[in-house]
């Protein structure tokens, strides 16, 4: 059985995260993804997080975030300054069905890459624009990043602790937001070009991508004028419902109850029958307006408990608990190895990287199973195979091509960005910790690492 | 007039709450015809806040109002047994079944997917549960705090000494309801292809678990447990307070290129010293940095500085409240908040489309439904149920 998007055919020229998890994701369901690379302007997820730190060699094909976003790609590399190379783009684009790129429109512009010089070369091409805030609009051009963006789209003016500022994520948290929509816009106008035989222009706004998932917000202010203060991890219904220390350094757990049984259940497993006794919590809505006295008693009682053995022992009653896991935790939690949710993946040779385990995706499909997992290509991996094989263009083309370095094979300036000891990110506290046994835990649960 | 993209596809909806109302309320939005199938006294989330003029009334919650735009809505009591064989009606001339229920749920109502293959073989089923279908947690609780420790995102997120903190509101369960979404549509595109149905099994877990940037190849590539960062004072992109608000600084590879330019911008010439005009010397004197920047950014409003940093082409960011996202001039130019009308609430302002696509319209074509509104349309003119036999089904608690 093929993969469902078998046949499919997309030409990518993204950057980071927004479009890249996107065609990731079409990808790895059996889509042909074909991506752009310039090696005069390296992306710079080629250069950081590299595999075991080490900055030696062909470093930038050792990129660990380039590899998280850019699995079952085909890459190329092509310099669209020159003419030859945007020409060389115009003929893929006429032989693809999608088109997606996340630049702001004045680079698609400069390119003549618009929707209706598109439709010039494919009359029935999809091409999807994923911005910071939109093609159009006065903002269109403005850059952004993913923390811009999701201050932008409101989130994150109602997230914070409790009379403190706003708290904005670690990671560009919207560029997957907007990724999940743009797969699903991708989707959306691939049916209707599978029933109608006509592409459009799609215009993802990563601002607005993101407006849409805090409609509470928006509404409430919309009927009722009311801004809700931000409260933390405190929910508007229900008590306790917060995040928890355990037994271990820097181990907590989650607790949510709503209803009288589940408080019952979770002050007999805490050994606190003494609270069922208490008037403040006598009911939910009762819990709920002494929420900030549970949250206060809780830790002292949590503190006693690991917090695996505390979310089992609650979840085995009917508590809604669960331990807040680290990347350790992930990759070695019992339900997600036996769901294979991790992935071994297997690098080029060159890397001199073993296959690894990655995030695989959010769904499983039955009957149509994704393409066998393989890492993001190497720089320059398929010029060969694309525009040999797919263009046609002769071996004497393609050694004229590198020598105008219009196609290349290796970074022009790369600069590797060296990451601390591990002492130092650990005393600098952006790591909690380093696993020295992490390579054969690895390969005890997967059987590579 | 032009069609919505997912025209002509029919969507049995059997969701509840968020994420698969979510997912539906997309393919609907989208142009999909959905049904909506909600337990006799109504899908739990008409009774979550806020509610429209804070009252307390299941026509007027305002997540419920959003999340069912477009769907049309019958009731149907699944525990009896004429309820579970007109479902069964339903899905026979569906495309797709989208459901969220606990895992044993639809196989123990007789509504598993074996069954309702059985009765339309290219049947897209799509369940959307907290942990999948399979699994040592298949059967475990969880809220939308419990997946975002379970998925990773809480360990990482919050203030590097403080408790670990997630998002506002019920962020997992939108990513659920989009990948959902997605998932949908490419079994649905098999589906047109080669006629074949199939089961979707979609994890709430998994949709946090699948977005964390430079946390598993951390572990896998170094072995490194990253942890919530910390900011040092005299980071240059931290987050500041101006005198209205908040802003999000980033003067990009200006800060090492042109330093003058950002002392410039900031208005803050005493910031044009060699102690502050590198990388390494910004970390070294971190604090008294951090002093000027947060007097030159209390000093100023933050629309003003966003603006004017775009001029420069730094790539600045603002926080916006919710009043002021509603009233931004980019969201209005772009035409994002749709005014719609609901019989319960009058017309109220929505967000509005994702994503824009210049051939096919997102489109507002009714309101989300009053509980039960087209039962008489449905079981009455489809399935030639007599107004007397619908007062009967009521009767019997069926509808």
């Amino acid at each position: 059985m093929t993969a469902p998007l078998a046949g499919v055919r997309v030409i990518e020229m993204g950057q980071l995260i927004a479009v890249p998890w996107a065609t990731k994701m079409l990808a790895d369901m059996g889509a042909q993804v074909i991506r752009l690379e310039s090696c005069d302007r390296l992306e710079s997820y080629r250069t950081d997080a590299l595999f075991q730190n080490s900055v030696d060699g062909e470093f930038w094909n050792r990129g660990g975030n380039f590899y998280e976003h850019n699995r079952n790609k085909l890459g190329i590399t092509l310099d669209l300054s020159q003419p030859e190379g945007l020409a060389i783009l115009r003929d893929l684009i006429s032989i693809a069905d999608i088109f997606v790129e996340n630049f702001t429109p004045r680079v698609v512009k400069n390119f003549d890459l618009e929707p209706h010089s598109l439709r010039e070369i494919k009359p029935d091409i999809i091409m999807v624009s994923s911005t910071g805030y939109g093609y159009t609009g006065p903002w269109a051009n403005f850059g952004a990043t993913g923390p811009a963006t999701e201050g932008a789209s409101g989130l994150s003016y109602m997230t914070g602790y409790r009379d403190g500022p706003p708290v904005m994520s670690e990671i560009p948290y919207t560029d997957y937001t907007s990724g999940e929509h743009t797969v699903f816009a991708i989707m959306a106008a691939l049916m209707h070009q599978l029933r109608t035989g006509e592409g459009q222009f799609v215009d993802v706004s990563q601002t607005q991508a993101t407006s849409v998932t805090v409609p509470e917000a928006l509404l409430d202010y919309a009927a009722n004028q009311r801004i809700a203060p931000r409260v933390g991890n405190e929910d508007s219904a229900m008590a306790p419902h917060g995040c928890y220390p355990c037994s271990g350094d820097e181990t907590w757990v989650v607790i949510a109850v709503s209803t009288d049984d589940q408080w019952a259940s979770l002050c007999r497993i805490l050994g606190k029958e003494d609270w069922l006794k208490d008037s403040r919590f006598a009911d939910s809505l009762s819990r709920w307006q002494h929420r900030l006295d549970l949250d206060t008693m809780l830790p002292a009682v949590t503190r006693e408990w690991d917090s695996k053995d505390l979310m089992n022992r609650l979840q085995n009653v009917g508590v809604a608990a669960g331990a807040v896991m680290d990347s350790s935790d992930l990759l070695f939690d019992p339900h997600l190895l036996d769901r294979g949710f991790y992935e071994l993946v297997p690098h080029d040779s060159s890397t001199g990287m073993p296959p690894l385990p990655y995030a695989s995706r959010p769904w499983k499909f039955e009957t149509t199973p994704p393409v066998q997992g393989k890492a993001g290509p190497i720089i320059g991996e398929h010029n060969k195979l694309v525009l040999g094989d797919l263009l046609g263009i002769s071996e004497e083309g393609m050694t004229a091509l590198e020598a105008k370095r219009i196609i290349g094979y290796a970074p022009t300036n790369p600069r590797a960005v060296s990451r601390p000891s591990p002492e130092e990110q650990v005393r600098l506290g952006r790591m909690q910790r380093y696993d020295a046994d992490y390579r054969e835990r690895l390969n005890q649960a997967y059987g590579s690492g | 007039m032009p069609q919505g993209a997912l025209e002509g596809i029919k969507v049995l909806d059997l969701t509840h709450h968020i994420a698969g109302p979510y997912c539906t309320k997309l393919l609907a939005d989208f142009g999909a015809d959905v049904l909506k199938v909600e337990r006799p006294e109504g899908d739990p989330s008409r009774r979550m806040p806020p509610f429209f003029h804070d009252e307390t009334d299941i026509e007027k919650s305002l997540l419920f109002l959003y999340l069912n735009t477009n769907k049309r809505g019958v009731t149907l009591n699944l525990k009896s047994r004429q309820g579970i064989d007109m479902v069964k009606q339903l899905a026979q001339e569906s495309d797709m079944v989208v459901e969220n229920f606990s895992p044993r749920v639809m196989p123990g109502l007789g509504l598993g997917f074996e069954t309702l293959r059985e009765l339309n073989a290219s049947l897209v089923f799509v369940s959307i549960s907290n942990f999948g279908q399979t699994g040592p947690y298949r059967d475990y609780r969880a809220t939308d705090i419990v997946e975002y420790a379970m998925g990773g995102l809480m360990y990482i997120f919050g203030t590097n000494q403080g408790t670990p903190l997630k998002h506002a509101l019920h962020q997992a369960q939108f990513k659920a309801g989009t990948d959902s979404a997605s998932a949908a549509l490419m079994a649905m595109y098999h589906q047109r292809m080669t006629g074949e149905g199939q089961h979707v099994d979609v994890s709430i877990q998994e949709c946090v678990a699948s977005g964390l940037r430079d946390v598993i190849d951390n572990y896998t590539y170094t072995g490194g447990v990253r942890r919530r960062q910390p900011n040092h004072s005299g980071d240059l992109t931290r987050m500041r307070a101006t005198s209205d608000g908040y802003i999000l600084p980033n003067p990009g590879i200006t800060a090492r290129m042109n330093w003058n330019a950002v002392v410039e911008f900031l208005d803050a010439p005493e910031l044009d010293d060699d102690k502050f005009r590198t990388a390494s010397a910004q970390l070294a004197n971190a604090e008294e940095l951090g002093e000027i920047m947060d007097r030159s950014f209390l000093n100023k409003k933050k629309y003003d500085m966003f603006f004017g940093a775009h001029k420069l082409r730094f790539i600045y960011g603002i926080v916006q409240s919710p009043e002021e996202v509603m009233t931004d001039e980019q969201f209005k130019a772009r035409g994002f908040f749709v005014e719609v009308d609901h019989p319960a609430t009058g017309t109220l302002t929505y967000p509005g489309a994702p994503f824009n696509m210049d051939g096919t319209p997102w489109e507002i074509r009714k309101p989300a439904p009053t509980l039960g509104e087209h039962n008489r349309e449905v079981w009455g003119e489809k399935f030639g149920y007599s107004d007397l036999e619908l007062g009967q089904l009521r009767a019997m608690e069926v509808i």
